[in-house]
């Protein structure tokens, strides 16, 4: 399926949950998508952490969903992360793995396993995560999505988006977010605090 | 209960005293007894990671939530996370407080632990990371000061345990 298109359609289906984005093309394509300011935290500078951040934030936060986007060239980095997402087993946070191919960020470059389609379900079933779903068209997304992200759940849930990778001519009209990083952290933060009534800034020594 | 009980429990006491609920580690020799004792203490969530990176992201997470974590880890796990250090502490400005062990000091006999003798504070020097060595018992309540002040100027810092406090 198209990349733009199905973070259009994710976006449309966003309710309060809290986004995280990787480094690279899930960044752009979710700006794209909402253009949202407050609730998303466009993890930028990090190659293959966007999943454990937003670990840690649906430990802290149990009583709001977060949802994390990570291309397969940052699980290529870092494919060990399932063994953490598996242990902490948390069922507000949705790990959607967006799956081209290619480290999207950097120009289309090939993965090392450019030769093989890499089967990220089985991946994730083997190191032993249960709620898996995978999902390579729309119409298969919007038949399956609610049962994939809002089904009832007990643990951790794992979605497979198999996208094409954008041209140079799509990825020429996504922009980026124009937020730095400590504007993105209070903008967050604040989020946060007004959903759940947490204090993130306010430490008092 | 043995010096490294004791040891490992009042670095326990610290971290609770100052809030911490999510620790994160990788493991080293010398801090397996303070790992098994912050996974038996009921007050904290004990994490045990892939690899570095992943425990500074995780902190990095836990803190947008508004929950206190630490990274323990060993000296060679420090000199992979400066990237993850870099850019995501650095860049959003969000503080961590991390465990390190000052391997390939003097006195730490182990061969393979020599480059962390020679480049471990060259390297924490070369990133501005503030950073304390505690090699006596009567130091450790410095963890609460030094995790408190990463809170008040949204740094990361590092304490650095010794052989002869851990051993």
């Amino acid at each position: 399926m198209k990349y733009l298109e199905c973070f259009k359609f994710l976006a449309s289906k966003r309710q309060d949950e809290l986004v995280v984005t990787s480094a690279g093309n899930s960044n752009q394509a979710w700006w794209a998508a909402t253009h949202d300011t407050r609730s998303s935290f466009y993890l930028g500078a990090s190659m293959s952490l966007s999943t454990m951040f937003a670990s840690g934030l649906a430990f802290a936060r149990p009583e709001v969903k977060v949802w994390a986007f990570m291309g397969d060239g940052a699980l290529s980095m870092n494919t060990g992360m399932l063994f953490v997402e598996r242990q902490m087993n948390l069922p507000n946070l949705t790990h959607f793995l967006v799956s081209n191919g290619c480290y999207g960020g950097t120009g289309n470059a090939d993965l090392p396993s450019r030769e093989v389609r890499n089967d990220y379900v089985a991946i994730a079933r083997a190191i032993g995560l249960e709620r898996v779903f995978s999902f390579d068209s729309i119409a298969a997304l919007e038949d399956g999505f609610d049962e994939a992200v809002n089904g009832n759940r007990s643990g951790h849930t794992f979605v497979v988006l198999e996208v094409e990778r954008f041209s140079e001519e799509e990825e020429k009209g996504l922009g980026l977010s124009p937020m730095d990083g400590p504007e993105m952290k209070y903008r967050f933060g604040r989020r946060i605090e007004e959903l759940t009534g947490a204090d993130i800034f306010g430490y008092r020594v | 209960m043995s010096k490294k009980q004791r040891v490992a429990a009042a670095i326990a006491e610290q971290l609770a005293s100052c809030g911490v609920k999510l620790v994160t580690s990788l493991p080293d020799n010398w801090i397996n007894t303070l790992l098994a004792t912050v996974d038996a203490d009921e007050r904290f969530d004990h994490v045990a990671v892939n690899r570095e990176e992943s425990a500074i992201a995780l902190c990095a997470g836990a803190y947008m939530g508004g929950v206190g974590s630490v990274a323990l880890m060993g000296a060679s796990g420090f000199m992979t996370v400066v990237y993850a250090v870099t850019k995501i502490n650095y860049t959003y400005e969000i503080p961590v407080l991390i465990f390190v062990t000052l391997r390939g000091a003097f006195g730490d006999y182990q061969k393979g632990h020599a480059s962390n003798g020679l480049y471990l504070e060259p390297v924490l020097k070369a990133i501005n990371m503030p950073y304390k060595i505690i090699d006596k018992e009567e130091d450790i309540p410095e963890i609460a000061k030094i995790y408190k002040h990463t809170k008040a100027v949204f740094r990361p810092a590092v304490i650095a345990l010794t052989r002869d406090l851990l051993s």
